[in-house]
């Protein structure tokens, strides 16, 4: 074969379907999903983020957790997503609407994260965890991230009531206390904020079965 | 086809003698020579980002079983040096290094030299600067968080031009072809320069300059980043492979038609793959289910592929000892068969429940990128480095230390890395099993892989040295080169002529 | 009829049409019986057929 618009435009065809087929059309028919309303309840899913978890997301984006922590629930009956009990329902598209950065994630080196914030609502846990997750998850891979706390010195009316409960070898120096950075507010309310359960049509929670 | 006025400005680019005289065309060695500078510049910068690539790839694999290894350090942290490993390797290395190879090769195969390789001189080194800053920007904490194109939007403008210019260069030389017929490794080089800039600024403006709300972003992301692999190296890969192996062993591919078949499934069926990296996901099934056909219709083009190169070599395999650009061309070709099996069965829903969010997966990614591509292209730069620089390999140790510490290496990366990974799928699919008993299990595989990763280390340093070796060889007075031996490795009077 | 339907009539006719047409036009242009001979491109008369490159591994180098 020697003939190059023949081939040029077989070239430009091909990738012309996949284009349409996968970028186009599922544009048109995902890109405009909005919040579900209960008509009985009136309650409104999935809702915005507020301010500061909004910006935790920046920071959950920036320091790379997507690469060993998934938010996403597979089907009930394939994969053991819900069994493990990090989610009460599969999640769909409309879960992810209010995400700037949708991380959906390839790996679970750690646990998915979907539902963290109901899974796991207490800051301060948080807080432990991200400054050394050996604290509170011995045996985990997971980095620490010191740079996300201050080690500052106790003022004259007591520890802050924001400083870290740290004991043993992760205690800070005698009359110094570790407290949390803007940073590491940002990134737990973040993570807080991770909760993909509200009751929607197309994805209803399971009811427990009455007794 | 072409019109007078374009083809004659473009006449007017290419040296008078070959211009003036529609018969003559131009010799291999013109050929080689107007290649030189850049491609050797794409080559040299792409070993310069694989051993900054390569020390962030042993940090990563370090961290993932060491956790206190360089911690506490914000620019050392897992998820930015995982992703200063891959873009390095991607769009440093690997991409670099297949922009020199399309280049030669579409010269060679158009029988035409290089027209202004100043221009591709000048898009390396824009390709770079933009790079460098895209590498600085994720360090100081821009990455997009969106796997394959972490590469912030400031930085990426410069590599897409970059990109484009390379693309219609290519054109140009294939416009100004004084070949009639076509190659079928110029059909895949044409097709990859005309896929990648579409993809690469789809995914850019969709994802980055004006982003897509929701799930919508997933499916363009994985659109794009299998496409990167299927539409932009594996035909760079393929046309290489298609190339080298009739090259080196003397003899034509065995069957054309096959070839022809091969190109033209690939083209219909890769470029639907994408979404069955998000199988179980929160998409439409029928995304989903469109994604596992084209997956498994990729048989036809990979086995065509197998089927023929395999032919073409049968009775030829002794070549393999004396040539080290087949051994690794064949090394390539043959891990390509085995990525896009792994591939296909990956996307299948039943085997994907396992090994989806799992070392498996990273294992799979190594053996195409590697294996395959990685291999294709050192195989490639063995054949056309003493070709541009008129030199000789120094040493045939380096080039051996090089060959088996690559390829042991990988194999010991990813043979047990994908056995593992399932493994570990199964462990994480029992709700009984502690999570943290699965990150405890993988453990000592992820040991075996640093030690895989230090011989590719070790196979890159040897590489790296013989190349330096070759260019302070062209400070030394040229003696004509041995780069053609018959066979059986006599060599002939270096004297003669 | 909804518009798609028509749409996808539309590019049931067309489509293996287009396909049709192009190859009787590939068989009269000779592109099929040219086409082995694309595989000799590789080869020229500096480097025939016959000829193996790049056999540079030989026993009695270093």
């Amino acid at each position: 074969m020697s003939y190059g618009p023949l081939l040029f435009l077989g070239i430009l065809f091909t990738l012309a379907s996949s284009w349409v087929g996968l970028v186009l059309i599922p544009q048109r028919q995902l890109g405009a999903l909005e919040q579900f309303t209960d008509t009985n309840t009136a309650a409104i899913y999935p809702q915005a983020r507020a301010g500061q978890a909004q910006q935790g997301a920046e920071q959950y984006r920036a320091l790379g957790c997507v690469y060993c922590h998934t938010q996403q629930i597979r089907p009930e009956g394939y994969g053991a997503d819900i069994t493990r009990g990090w989610g009460r329902r599969r999640t769909v598209s409309r879960d992810y609407i209010h995400d700037k950065t949708v991380m959906l994630g390839t790996m679970r080196t750690g646990p998915d994260l979907t539902n963290i914030g109901e899974r796991q609502s207490d800051s301060s846990w948080h807080f432990k965890h991200l400054y050394n997750p050996q604290i509170t998850s011995a045996g985990s891979v997971m980095p620490s991230y010191p740079f996300l706390f201050e080690t500052r010195p106790i003022g004259p009316f007591g520890s802050s009531t924001n400083a870290l409960a740290l004991q043993g070898v992760f205690a800070p120096p005698v009359g110094f206390e570790v407290g949390p950075t803007l940073r590491a507010k940002q990134l737990v309310e973040y993570l807080r904020s991770l909760k993909s359960s509200g009751d929607l049509p197309e994805a209803p929670v399971k009811k427990e079965e009455p007794k | 086809m072409n019109s007078t006025t374009t083809s004659k400005a473009l006449k007017a680019l290419l040296p008078g003698d070959l211009s003036n005289e529609p018969g003559r065309r131009a010799q291999l060695a013109e050929i080689d020579a107007s290649c030189r500078l850049p491609v050797l510049f794409f080559f040299l910068s792409g070993l310069l980002w694989l051993l900054v690539g390569t020390l962030f790839a042993l940090l990563a694999s370090i961290k993932l079983h060491t956790p206190g290894f360089l911690d506490g350090q914000e620019w050392l942290t897992f998820g930015t040096v995982r992703t200063v490993h891959l873009n390095t390797v991607v769009y440093g290395f690997a991409s670099q290094t297949a922009i020199a190879v399309a280049i030669w090769l579409m010269c060679r195969l158009c029988r035409v030299p290089l027209v202004a390789s100043g221009v591709i001189t000048v898009a390396n080194l824009f390709y770079n600067i933009g790079l460098t800053i895209g590498i600085i920007g994720i360090f100081a904490g821009d990455s997009t968080g969106i796997e394959w194109l972490e590469i912030p939007k400031y930085a990426t403008p410069i590599i897409f031009v970059s990109f484009a210019l390379i693309a219609v260069w290519m054109i140009i030389i294939f416009r100004l072809r004084t070949e009639r017929h076509l190659y079928v490794s110029q059909w895949y080089l044409l097709a990859a320069v005309l896929w990648f800039p579409w993809i690469y600024g789809t995914a850019q403006v969709m994802l980055l300059v004006e982003p897509v709300r929701g799930v919508v972003q997933a499916a363009i992301n994985w659109w794009f980043a299998h496409n990167v692999l299927g539409l932009w190296f594996t035909p760079i890969g393929l046309a290489a492979i298609y190339y080298f192996i009739p090259k080196v062993i003397g003899r034509p591919i065995h069957s054309y038609y096959l070839s022809v078949l091969g190109f033209w499934s690939l083209a219909l069926f890769y470029n639907w793959n994408g979404m069955h990296h998000l199988v179980g996901g929160p998409m439409p099934a029928w995304m989903i289910t469109v994604s596992i056909v084209a997956s498994v219709m990729m048989l036809i083009p990979v086995l065509a592929v197998a089927i023929n190169h395999h032919f073409t070599l049968v009775g030829h395999f002794g070549k393999l000892k004396h040539s080290p650009t087949l051994r690794f061309i064949v090394f390539g070709a043959v891990s390509y068969t085995l990525t896009s099996l792994q591939g296909v069965l990956s996307a299948l829903r039943s085997f994907s429940e396992v090994s989806h969010f799992t070392h498996h997966t990273v294992a799979h990614a190594h053996l195409g990128m590697y294996a395959f591509f990685g291999m294709v292209m050192f195989g490639s730069m063995y054949y056309i480095l003493p070709r541009i620089t008129q030199r000789e390999w120094p040493s045939n140790r380096l080039i051996s230390v090089h060959f088996w510490g690559s390829a042991l290496g990988i194999i010991l990366y990813v043979v047990p890395l994908s056995l593992a990974g399932l493994q570990q799928g199964r462990l994480m699919n029992n709700a009984a099993v502690k999570f943290l008993d699965v990150v405890q299990f993988t453990l000592p595989w992820l040991q075996l892989r640093t030690l895989a990763g230090c011989l590719l280390a070790l196979a890159h340093l040897a590489f790296v040295v013989h190349v330096g070796w070759l260019l302070v060889r062209m400070l030394e007075p040229y003696r004509k080169p041995v780069l053609n031996i018959l066979s059986g490795g006599e060599i002939p009077a270096t004297t003669e002529k | 009829m909804p518009v798609i339907s028509l749409i996808l009539l539309g590019s049931v006719l067309l489509l293996p049409a287009a396909a049709l047409l192009s190859l009787r036009w590939a068989t009269r242009s000779g592109q099929f019986t040219l086409i082995n001979r694309a595989a000799l491109l590789p080869f020229d008369d500096e480097e025939p057929i016959g000829q193996a490159t790049d056999q540079i591994l030989g026993d009695n180098r270093r």
